[in-house]
């Protein structure tokens, strides 16, 4: 390969012998071979006994000399050229090009929110179901037990008011989805009121948390026709207990909060990761992806035993359509069942499940 | 003074470590005077105080293009690029900053930094590994292991940061004894751990004189002409203000959630206490105590940091010949700083750069070097930067460092 010989040139600029801090202005000539003009000296050296380093954006370029000394200069332009051809810094002399122009900035920009993005909207939810995967039982149980404690203080949730009867008729009822969810969990249904200071609780509702605990309101079994309803629900919640949907919702949460000190700095890195734990539970609500697989899960254990998923199609609809009522009067700010994306869509899958 | 440097340069000359007879030439003559910590030598010459500003040249823009190019290739590199990213950022912030006609150098070399990476990566991953699993018997020896070198990453990070900053051809060094950093970054944050705001100051005191002290520019060494009484000033001012500021803090969340209280009728008069945590009152109070604490916060932190920058650049010396001032004010960076995180939390981190050329302009602008000789009558003498190691460590591992 012939590379054209480059035009010698001189620059100017400050020599330093590496000993002293004393600068001396100096002259370097850039040919066969490089000649340094110093104090009416001239030294000379082959071009490959000098090392020069990366550029810099509006930063004086150093050559360095043999024996620890150095010239430094700003004529960047005939230097450039020159470590254009001699084939110096290809990788560094690449990025330095790149940051020079705006061109490339914006696409960095536009490069670097559409990875942010995917990570936010890929990359995350796979991390956080991959941590929920592996997260051991112990952590688990603490999980549920805060989780209660707070919806009790908060008066979202209170005792039930079914009688001793009905309750046990319905814990009978749990274990055969129990016996079904299997995967170890030390799974128990509690049954609470959903509304015990009024239209600040849970309302008809069911959820569970990660290590098995099945929370079902007075409300929710008020409003059902048949028990097959509530126990399609309760597959329901086993399918994100067996899942591990809740967790994964955490975890989620808590990479979204990572994602947004690293973006916003300081001020917001002092917000306290554990804070956020039960609220994340309680005010995310899941993934479609997640409601999803829980329908799955549920729709199997119907058809199993019904040969068809109608109850908990109807149940939905029955939820979905009493949101809409509430929605006139001022709705609980917690909708958790309720929250589900698109009950029509939900259902619709179902039918479609029933009919294979 | 010209006859002080021998004429011709040595360029040929095979030890930098023994630069006899290259100097000043009175030093030339004293005899194996080369490892005394000795200022350059002045006698001879009338004191005459010169005073040089420092400043910094850099621009927003041409940083933001650096920043984000070497953002994106980071995050295309899966981090591999990040050591070039973080030397690129250093070289650029030294390199546009000038003392008296010449600019300041970073030369870290990127593949030590990224070894360094590599390696406490490693060790982070198989801490967080072994935590997850309950593996205690391999996350507490790690953990062990990690405080017990915590002084010796900082002073080896110390060195690496020194040994790698030039300015007129010299490097920086760093002399600080890995025992001091025991005293200075072990025993005193064990102390300040115990005893709190009592002992805090005394750290940081101890910790900024074991910078300073240890501190070399060619032959030169650094002194520290401090004292501890001002570090509990500031950390007594930072207290106070704390306390002042979480009391309006509290005041002003009950005024604002007291406000919307009034207007919605939230709380019924005679609500009992399980009410009000329910409520959108209380929701109110908490987010508007939430905020005032960060801030609070950030203030606090950030008037320590710039007051005792103020202070120890005020009480530093190099070589007996050069003293550092600064001239801004704490407040006023308190202020730069405050603005600066709400732009970069307004632009999602695209103010990053901004933020940070902001940021060098005013300190920079606010620091000069009084000196009673010329800046070029330094005398070299090398120093290897040493393994990245401790670099890497305080840098991934978030080790506090720097002033």
């Amino acid at each position: 390969m012939t590379r054209p010989e480059p035009v010698p040139v001189t620059l100017s600029g400050v020599y330093f012998d590496g000993h002293s801090s004393r600068d001396r202005t100096a002259e370097l000539t850039l040919g066969h071979p490089v000649l340094l003009t110093l104090d009416g000296a001239t030294h000379t050296f082959g071009p490959h006994e000098l090392t020069l380093d990366p550029p810099i954006p509006g930063v004086r370029r150093v050559i360095r000399l043999p024996g620890g000394a150095r010239f430094e200069t700003s004529d960047f332009a005939p230097l450039l050229s020159w470590e254009r051809a001699g084939g110096r810094n290809r990788a560094l002399r690449g990025v330095a090009w790149l940051e020079g122009r705006w061109g490339s900035a914006l696409g960095a920009v536009a490069l670097a929110f559409t990875l942010l993005g995917a990570f936010i909207v890929w990359g995350i939810p796979a991390l956080a179901a991959q941590a929920a995967r592996v997260t051991p039982r112990g952590v688990l149980a603490s999980f549920d037990e805060q989780t209660l404690r707070v919806l009790e203080e908060r008066d979202l949730i209170g005792p039930s008011g079914l009688t001793a009867e009905r309750q046990a008729q319905l814990q009978r009822e749990f274990r055969q989805v129990q016996a079904w969810a299997g995967g170890g969990y030390p799974y128990r249904l509690l049954l609470r009121d959903g509304e015990p200071a009024g239209d600040l609780g849970v309302g008809a509702n069911a959820f569970a948390l990660p290590n098995g605990t099945i929370v079902m309101t007075d409300q929710l079994v008020a409003l059902a026709r048949s028990d097959r309803e509530l126990l399609g629900v309760l597959a329901h919640e086993t399918g994100h207990v067996t899942r591990r949907h809740g967790l994964a919702t955490v975890y989620q949460g808590l990479g979204l909060g990572l994602v947004g000190t690293l973006l916003t700095g300081d001020l917001v890195s002092s917000t306290s990761f554990a804070a956020a734990v039960p609220a994340a539970i309680l005010r995310g609500g899941y993934s479609r992806a997640a409601e999803t697989e829980a329908d799955r899960e549920s729709a199997d254990f119907m058809l199993s035993r019904y040969g068809t998923t109608r109850p908990l199609q109807d149940i939905l609809t029955r939820l979905d359509a009493q949101e809409g009522d509430r929605s006139g009067d001022r709705g609980s700010w917690l909708d958790l069942l309720r929250s589900h994306p698109v009950t029509r869509e939900r259902v619709a899958a179902l039918k479609a499940l029933d009919r294979r | 003074m010209s006859d002080a440097i021998l004429p011709g340069p040595h360029l040929t000359d095979p030890d930098p470590l023994h630069p006899a007879g290259h100097g000043l030439g009175r030093h030339a003559a004293q005899p194996a005077g080369e490892d005394a910590p000795s200022p350059p030598d002045v006698s001879g010459v009338t004191p005459h105080v010169t005073r040089h500003d420092l400043s910094f040249t850099g621009s927003a823009r041409e940083y933001f293009r650096l920043w984000i190019v070497n953002v994106a290739l980071t995050l295309v590199t899966l981090g591999v690029y990040l050591p070039w990213a973080r030397v690129r950022t250093r070289q650029y912030f030294y390199g546009h900053t000038w003392l008296d006609g010449q600019n300041f150098e970073y030369r870290a070399n990127p593949a030590a930094l990224l070894r360094g990476y590599l390696l406490v990566g490693a060790l982070f991953g198989l801490y967080s590994y072994a935590s997850q699993r309950e593996l205690y018997w391999l996350a507490l020896p790690l953990i062990v292991l990690y405080v017990a070198l915590y002084p010796w990453l900082v002073w080896r990070s110390l060195q690496f940061q020194a040994a790698n900053t030039v300015h007129r051809g010299l490097n920086f060094s760093f002399h600080g004894t890995a025992g001091d950093s025991y005293v200075a970054y072990g025993a005193a944050n064990v102390a300040a751990g115990v005893a709190g705001i009592f002992a805090l100051p005394w750290a940081w005191f101890m910790q900024r004189q074991y910078q300073v002290r240890g501190l070399g520019y060619g032959q030169a060494r650094g002194h520290f002409r401090g004292d501890v009484a001002p570090f509990y000033i500031i950390g007594l001012t930072s207290l106070g203000l704390s306390l002042a500021g979480g009391i309006v803090a509290l005041l002003l969340g009950g005024l604002v959630a007291g406000a919307w209280s009034a207007l919605s009728g939230d709380l019924r008069s005679g609500a009992d206490l399980e009410d009000l945590f329910g409520s959108t009152t209380f929701w109110i109070f908490a987010g508007v105590a939430y905020v005032s604490f960060l801030l609070l916060y950030t203030v606090a932190w950030q008037y320590v940091r710039g007051a005792t920058m103020k202070y120890v650049l005020n009480n530093a010396e190099l070589g007996g010949v050069v003293r550092t001032g600064a001239t801004f004010s704490p407040w006023g960076l308190v202020w730069l700083s405050v603005t600066n995180s709400l732009a970069q939390a307004v632009t999602l981190g695209l103010a990053t750069p901004w933020a940070a050329v902001r940021r060098a302009r005013f300190i920079l602008g606010g620091v000069h070097v009084r000196t009673i000789t010329d800046l070029d009558h330094f005398r070299g003498q090398a120093q290897q930067p040493g393994s990245a190691l401790g670099e890497a460590a305080s840098e991934l591992l978030d080790i506090q460092v720097g002033f």
